[in-house]
C-alpha cells in the first residue's frame, strides 16, 4: 500500500503542468475545497461512533470515549 | 512518540517562521471575524445495543450546538475557537442501570388485575428492550478548541498549533497538537504535516449489577441484591450461597487512563484548470482502556441468571420481553494498544460554473484485524446566479469484525478480549442525503453588527446491514462582522 501511494505522489508530481493563479478560479470554487464543510462534521462525528475505521477525512481520529 | 509530536507541534513553527518586509502589502489571512453557529439533531434505532451485550434498543438522539468564532489578530495570524455541547438522551445507556421502577419496565403491568404479580420480584426488573429511567439515559458532553495559526508573508507556509478539552459524565479528554503546511509549484502542490495528542481519562461507569457486586463485598445477600430474587434459566429462584451462583467474571478497571497519539500527512495536487486531488495518510496509536466498562458481555460458556419476572425468560431475545434483564457476566475487554492506518484520498472535478463533482475513498486497517473501505460521491449543483447550490450525495461504507467480537452469548469466558458492541461487527452501510446552501456574498443582511454569509442544511439518512439506521440533520450560518 506504501508503495503504490508513492508511486502515485511521483505520477501526480511527474505529470501535471503548472496552472497559473489566474487560472485558478475554477479550483478556488469553494465547492472544490479538499476538506469537509463545516456542517459536515457531524456526520463524521457520527460515523466516528457507528464504525470501526476513522480517520484520513481531516476529521478527529482520537479522544472521545465514542460510548453512545 | 509523544515527544516528537510535541517537537513537531511546538518547535518547528517557530524554526520555519517566516520573514519578510513587513512594508510590503500583504491581504489578510482573514479579512474579518466570522461567527459560524452550527448545529446538528441526529436520531438512530437498532436492535443491537453493546450495553446490553448485543441485543436491545440503541434509541438514542442527540443534539449538538456549536458556535465557531474566527478572529483574525492581525495580517497573518488568526484565533479560532471552536466551542459546543453535545445533549443525548440514549435507551440503550439508560440500561446501564435498567433495574427501575418507574420505566417502560418498572411501570409495565401485563394485565387488568390487581398488581400483586410484581410482588414476586421486589418490584425490580428490567429489560434490553426498551429504556429505563436509569440516571445515565441523559448526558450533555461539552468541548472546547483553542487554536491558533500563522501565515508566512509569502502565504506560502502556515503553521498551527492547537489545544482542546472535552467533557463528559464518565470521561474527559485533554488534547493538543499542531501542524505544518507548505506550497510548493506556485501554489499547485501543498504538502502539510500535523499531530495531536489525546489524554483521556475514564471515571468508569459499570453495569449496575457488577457494579453492586463488587461494592456488596462480592456478597449476594447484601447490597443491591439483597432483597431481590435471582432466576436460573428455568425462572427458579437460586440459592445465594450456591458456589455456582451468578458472579462477573474479570474484575473492575485499574488503569483509567487512554492516549491517543495521531499523526498525519497530506498530499495535494492541483492536476488542471478543473481538477485536483488529495492524497493522506494518518498513524493512530491508542493505549490505555480501550474499551467501554458500561457495556456488557454474555458468556456461552456461563449458565444465564436473571432478575424480573420469570415467565418472561423465554422470550429474553424479544422486544416481547418487557420485564426481564439477564445479570452480566463481564464487562467488554479489549487489548490495551491499537494502531489505526487509515490512507485517503480525495478527487475533486470542477465541470462548468453549475456542477462539480466530489469523490472521497478511504482504505483502513488496524491491528485488531479491522479492515474497511469506504467511497463517497457528491455532486453540488449551483443555481440562482450561483448563491444557491443543492449538494445531492452518496456514501458506501464496509468493514470488516473486530478479532475480538461475537455476538450475544457468543464468546468463552476463557478468552482474554471480548466485545459484542456491533460498531466493531462486520458489517457495510449507505448513507444518502441531500444538502443545500445559500450564500450572499457581499453579506448586505446585518444583524447586531454581523453580516449574514451563508446558510447550509443537510439531511442524510444511514442504514447499516445489522439493522441499525439513523437520521442526521444539520444546519450552519456563517455571520461575518462588518
Amino acid at each position: 500500500m506504501k508503495t503504490i501511494f508513492l508511486l502515485a505522489c511521483a505520477f501526480v508530481l511527474s505529470s501535471c503542468k503548472i496552472v497559473k493563479p489566474y487560472d485558478m478560479v475554477n479550483i478556488n470554487d469553494p465547492d472544490m475545497l479538499l476538506a469537509n464543510k463545516k456542517c459536515e462534521r457531524f456526520e463524521t462525528n457520527f460515523q466516528i461512533y457507528r464504525e470501526g475505521a476513522s480517520g484520513a477525512n481531516g476529521g478527529k481520529s482520537g479522544g472521545g470515549c465514542g460510548c453512545n | 512518540m509523544n515527544k516528537l509530536l510535541l517537537i513537531t507541534s511546538l518547535i518547528l513553527p517557530v524554526l520555519f517562521y517566516g520573514q519578510a518586509d513587513q512594508n510590503e502589502y500583504k491581504k489578510r489571512v482573514l479579512e474579518t471575524a466570522e461567527v459560524d453557529y452550527v448545529m446538528s439533531y441526529y436520531t438512530q434505532d437498532g436492535t443491537h445495543a453493546s450495553v446490553t451485550g448485543g441485543i436491545g434498543t440503541e434509541k438514542l438522539e442527540d443534539i449538538t450546538p456549536t458556535f465557531i468564532i474566527a478572529l483574525p489578530l492581525n495580517a497573518d495570524d488568526v484565533l479560532t475557537i471552536d466551542a459546543g455541547i453535545s445533549a443525548y438522551s440514549s435507551a440503550s445507556s439508560s440500561n446501564l442501570d435498567p433495574f427501575d421502577s418507574s420505566g417502560a419496565s418498572g411501570g409495565y403491568d401485563d394485565d387488568d388485575d390487581d398488581d400483586d404479580d410484581r410482588a414476586s420480584y421486589a418490584g425490580v426488573s428490567g429489560t434490553p428492550w426498551y429504556a429505563s429511567s436509569g440516571a445515565s439515559a441523559q448526558d450533555v458532553w461539552s468541548g472546547v478548541t483553542v487554536n491558533y495559526s500563522h501565515t508566512s508573508d509569502s502565504r506560502d507556509f502556515s503553521w498551527n498549533t492547537q489545544a482542546s478539552f472535552a467533557n463528559e459524565y464518565d470521561y474527559n479528554s485533554v488534547g493538543f497538537g499542531g501542524g505544518l503546511s507548505q506550497q510548493f509549484n506556485e501554489k499547485n502542490t501543498s504538502v502539510s504535516l500535523s499531530g495531536l495528542v489525546f489524554l483521556d481519562n475514564w471515571n468508569p461507569k459499570y453495569p449496575t449489577e457488577i457494579d453492586s457486586y463488587y461494592e456488596a463485598g462480592s456478597n449476594l445477600n447484601n447490597g443491591f441484591f439483597g432483597p431481590i430474587d435471582i432466576l436460573d434459566q428455568t425462572g427458579a429462584i437460586i440459592n445465594k450461597n450456591d458456589p455456582n451462583a451468578w458472579r462477573p467474571n474479570g474484575g473492575l478497571i485499574v488503569n483509567t487512563s487512554r492516549k491517543t497519539y495521531s499523526g498525519s500527512i497530506n498530499f495535494s495536487q492541483i492536476l488542471s484548470k478543473n481538477l485536483q486531488l488529495l492524497l493522506s495518510v494518518d498513524i493512530v496509536r491508542q493505549q490505555g482502556w480501550l474499551a467501554n466498562p458500561m457495556q456488557r458481555v454474555y458468556f456461552s460458556d456461563k449458565p444465564n441468571f436473571y432478575v424480573g419476572n420469570p415467565s418472561s425468560i423465554p422470550n429474553y431475545e424479544t422486544p416481547q420481553n418487557t420485564d426481564v434483564f439477564q445479570l452480566g457476566d463481564d464487562i467488554e475487554r479489549l487489548p490495551s494498544v491499537r494502531t489505526k492506518l487509515p490512507f485517503g484520498a480525495r478527487l475533486n472535478y470542477y465541470v462548468n460554473a453549475s456542477l462539480a463533482v466530489r469523490t472521497y475513498f478511504r482504505y483502513y486497517q488496524d491491528d485488531w484485524g479491522l479492515v474497511s473501505q469506504t467511497a463517497s460521491i457528491e455532486f453540488p449543483v449551483k443555481f440562482g446566479l450561483g448563491k444557491f447550490t443543492l449538494y445531492p450525495n452518496y456514501r458506501y461504507f464496509t468493514q470488516t469484525a473486530v478479532d475480538y467480537f461475537a455476538p450475544y452469548e457468543g464468546h468463552l469466558s476463557t478468552s482474554d478480549f471480548y466485545t459484542s458492541d456491533y460498531d466493531l461487527s462486520a458489517f457495510s452501510s449507505h448513507q444518502m442525503g441531500l444538502g443545500f446552501n445559500y450564500t450572499d456574498l457581499f453579506a448586505q443582511l446585518k444583524f447586531l453588527g454581523f453580516g449574514f454569509k451563508s446558510l447550509d442544511v443537510r439531511y442524510n439518512y444511514y442504514d447499516r446491514s445489522d439493522g441499525l439506521n439513523a437520521h442526521i440533520t444539520s444546519m450552519g450560518v456563517k455571520f461575518v462582522m462588518d
